[in-house]
């Protein structure tokens, strides 16, 4: 049995506008089985919303799921409400439908790790176990 | 309440979250040493328990009693409690979603809790958790069980308040009365009005609960209510403001501080017998039952910092 987020507290969230989530609980699936306590804000929240739950929470991880092709304004917009919440210590990863092109530009307004979907699900689980030991 | 007048500090979600942690992740040392010469909130706050089987609606009810309780000018803190997985230890904590849809109240703290060693549809040190929430100035503390079993028990000793949330269906009924879920109960919420049976099963629960042995007893009232609409929410609210005030005329303020004292202590001997006995020596399993009940039981304490 894979242990190897045990122990870690990971909040997966939605922002912006689309209305698909089946990825997110995908992945909110995969870490509860490796063993993280898994919180999932579900459709469409405020970065504030995010930033604030990442807070109460007191969480090892934030994972954003975006596939509205929005992903760099909502990432920056996220990464400051992280800031207002004084949790932008917390490792920010993305997820979803990102072009390999603004990789870069995420990486610069905060975001630790990049997801694509050509990733499985096993190799997502270890990247972000290797990067909360 | 505080001085209507003074602004109060807003809460820093980050320190309390942080301190939340600390406090649930804690060993049974650790959380003694927080605790040590701690008298407690100095203020009355008022302990709301949400209790049910699972899928009933308590998150969905407790999102809506939330706002009702915030309309009073009140600051309320809601613990609520998913269950870990058996296997990996992991958890989805899927309550607060349902609490706090829109997030954006300042009076407001959500956190949730996986149940990690806790068999009792409660969490690791959720004592701990309530008495730290308590002294962070909020004025209401709630705390959501798991959905499951028999987790009545427990909660009862930790809260002023305990709501039992129903809802219609075939053999809730009966389970209900055999889970003993009829004699905890300060107040019953028979939730999904918008259900067939509803109506019927308010009636069938009065007519089951314990009656009062005298006029001074507390008669647990039966509110019908929909999550979903927000009805019955205002008269949820009423109900658990009578409580409140039968509470404050008809229990001494002493014994009730001794039940959630012994109850509070409870909980840290049970947690720290499970560290001795998961962290034993396997050698310590190979001797006689006798032998290792008086090993077991001398490792318990350790000198008080
Ligand atoms: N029809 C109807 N459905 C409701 C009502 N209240 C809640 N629900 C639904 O019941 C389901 C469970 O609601 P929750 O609030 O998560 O129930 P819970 O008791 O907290 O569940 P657990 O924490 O998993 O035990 C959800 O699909 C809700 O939308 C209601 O008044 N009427
Ligand atoms: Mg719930």
């Amino acid at each position: 049995m894979a242990t190897q987020l045990q122990g870690k507290r990971i909040l997966i969230a939605k922002p912006g506008l689309d209305g698909h989530d089946v990825g997110a609980k995908v992945i909110a699936l995969a870490l509860r089985d490796a063993g993280a306590e898994v919180i999932y804000t579900g459709l469409r929240k405020t970065p504030d919303y995010i930033a604030r739950v990442a807070a109460e929470e007191n969480v090892d991880a934030v994972g954003l799921s975006i596939l509205s092709g929005s992903h760099l304004e909502l990432v920056k917009l996220t990464a400051a409400a992280l800031k207002r919440e004084h949790a932008d210590d917390v490792p920010l990863f993305v997820g979803g439908t990102i072009p390999r092109g603004d990789w870069n530009a995420l990486k610069e307004s905060g975001v630790d790790c990049v997801f694509d979907s050509e990733m499985s699900l096993e190799q997502i689980v270890d990247e972000v176990a290797r990067r909360l030991a | 309440m505080t001085d209507a007048t003074a602004p109060r500090a807003p809460i820093n979600r980050r320190a309390l979250g942080r301190a939340l942690s600390r406090i649930a992740d804690a060993m049974v040392a650790e959380a003694l040493a927080v605790l040590d010469g701690e008298a407690g909130a100095a203020r009355e706050v008022w302990r709301c328990g949400i209790t049910g089987p699972a899928g009933v609606g308590k998150s969905s009810l407790v999102g809506r009693f939330v706002n009702a309780r915030l309309a009073h000018k009140r600051r309320v803190g809601v613990v609520a409690i998913d269950p870990s997985s058996p296997y990996s230890q992991g958890a989805i904590l899927g309550d607060r979603i349902r609490i706090d849809a829109h997030g954006d109240d300042a009076e407001l703290f959500v956190r949730s809790l996986a149940s990690r060693h806790a068999r009792d549809g409660l969490a690791d040190n959720i004592a701990n958790v309530l008495a730290l929430l308590e002294a962070h100035d909020f004025d209401d503390v709630l705390v959501e069980t798991v959905g499951a079993g028999q987790s009545q028990y427990e909660v009862r000793e930790l809260v002023d308040t305990l709501i039992v949330v129903l809802m219609p269906g075939a053999g809730d009924m009966v389970q209900a009365v055999k889970a003993g879920i009829l004699e905890t109960g300060d107040i019953y919420v028979i939730n999904k009005a918008d259900r067939p049976g509803a109506k019927e099963m308010v009636a069938e629960i009065a007519s089951v609960l314990r009656h009062p042995q005298s006029s001074d007893d507390w008669l647990p009232p039966v509110v019908l209510a929909s999550a979903l609409g927000g009805d019955g929410i205002a008269e949820l609210d009423a109900a658990c403001e009578a409580h409140r005030a039968w509470r404050a005329s008809h229990l001494d303020a002493a014994t009730a501080r001794r039940t959630r004292r012994r109850a509070h202590v409870r909980a840290l001997v049970a947690r720290r017998l499970a560290e001795v006995t998961d962290g034993a020596d396997d050698a310590l399993w190979d001797v006689d039952v006798a032998s290792a009940y008086h090993a077991v039981v001398a490792g318990l304490d350790y000198p008080r910092r």
